[in-house]
């Protein structure tokens, strides 16, 4: 039987080709290695802690159950955060059409529900659901973020939180390096303003 | 007060001078210019603040519910192998190199092959006659051994039996297949059965 390998030493490349080799403690590794930064993405894009959870299942079973068609050039990282994005983004979009329905979610099935999710005219200002997520979350840096573009949402929380440098986001988001920058500038402005009176 | 030098700081130059990597001509305007000082203090606090939100992580189990549904690489069956080799240029690159040489090199022997019958015809004919002889030499050499083996008479005698020979042909062959069946269980690898948490 072949040895335990030192997974802290091993690269991600190393435990990805353990796992094309059909070593099932290298795919655990790999859920270890990015079980947290790939939730903490999708709960900041989604801002629901079940949804995230589920998107994050998806997103490691989808990577895992395609493993041989990783292309080692790439950093792994670089792939399980497009795979997350992916589905945040896919979800989100699911959500804003059904949000823009005139007369509420086409899943809602009572009166109360049918308003609940009616078309929310001008929905960017602070929901008393938002605020207790923002209380959640840990405050209004939270909120903030939650009220930013998808786009730049994943920007800012891949470059800020992740630190992920310009040229991996660029490849993750599938963007020219100078959009990534523009996204990341405007979204540091927003939030800029949207806690000016924090500063005050 | 100085007038501060050069035009306002460019979002690029707040980048650079958030990652410590701005040049010293634009850091001096940024000293001067409290409108710069302000906007990029703003954009430093908030990385801060960014860089400072709380870890996160998925509920207790997460991994055991990802395995759950996660289906281990068998890496010798084919469609893995053909995976492999569509996984990237390089790779496709060495595998069409591979089938080109092997291609390649089969075709030239056939070409040959067809070029040079006569040589071939020959050189086959001359294996055939010094394998024959061989074999014939060695084969006479193998019974005129036998013969002048002591037992050799004793066995004979025993051959010239039926029923005997057959008893004896039929205990080997039973050796034959019970050391085959210990075999088989002794290398049987165990299946590949996956334990996961429910």
């Amino acid at each position: 039987m072949a040895e335990a390998p030192e997974w802290a030493r091993l690269t991600d490349q190393e435990v990805v080709l353990l796992a094309r080799g059909g070593r099932e403690a290298a795919y655990r590794e790999l859920v270890r290695r990015y079980e947290r930064p790939v939730f903490a993405l999708l709960y900041r894009m989604v801002r629901d802690r079940e949804l995230a959870e589920d998107l994050a299942q998806e997103t490691f079973v989808k990577a895992l159950n395609a493993i041989d068609s990783y292309r080692p050039e790439f950093k792994f990282s670089s792939w399980i955060f497009k795979i997350a994005n992916n589905a945040a983004i896919d979800h989100l979009r699911r959500r804003e059409l059904d949000t823009l329905s005139l007369d509420g979610s086409p899943h809602a099935e009572t009166p109360e529900a049918m308003q609940a999710t009616a078309l929310q005219i001008g929905a960017r200002q602070e929901s008393p659901l938002d605020a207790v997520e923002a209380k959640e979350l840990g405050g209004a840096i939270e909120a903030a973020i939650g009220r930013l573009r998808p786009e730049y949402r994943s920007c800012i929380l891949l470059r800020h939180v992740e630190g992920r440098a310009y040229e991996e986001i660029a490849e993750i988001l599938d963007l020219p390096l100078g959009t990534v920058k523009t996204y990341i500038h405007r979204a540091r402005n927003e939030l800029r303003l949207a806690l000016a009176h924090l500063r005050e | 007060m100085t007038p501060a030098p050069g035009p306002h700081l460019s979002p690029d130059d707040v980048e650079l001078w958030l990652t410590g990597t701005l040049d010293a001509a634009r850091t001096r305007h940024l000293e001067l210019c409290p409108e710069c000082f302000d906007r990029a203090q703003a954009e430093r606090e908030i990385v801060e603040q960014l860089a400072a939100l709380p870890l996160m992580a998925p509920s207790l189990g997460f991994e055991d519910r990802v395995m759950a549904r996660v289906t281990v690489a068998d890496p010798f069956a084919l469609r893995s192998l053909r995976q492999r080799i569509f996984a990237s240029r390089r790779s496709m690159a060495i595998a069409a190199s591979l089938a080109l040489a092997l291609v390649g090199s089969m075709a030239a022997s056939v070409a040959w092959s067809l070029a040079n019958q006569e040589i071939l015809i020959s050189a086959g004919n001359w294996v055939l006659a010094q394998g024959s002889q061989a074999g014939w030499f060695a084969l006479r050499g193998l019974a005129s051994n036998f013969i002048e083996q002591p037992w050799y008479e004793s066995a004979r005698a025993f051959a010239d039996h039926p029923g005997r020979l057959a008893a004896a042909l039929g205990a080997l062959t039973l050796t034959y297949l019970s050391g085959m069946f210990a075999l088989r269980r002794l290398l049987a690898l165990p299946s590949q059965q996956v334990a996961h948490a429910a």
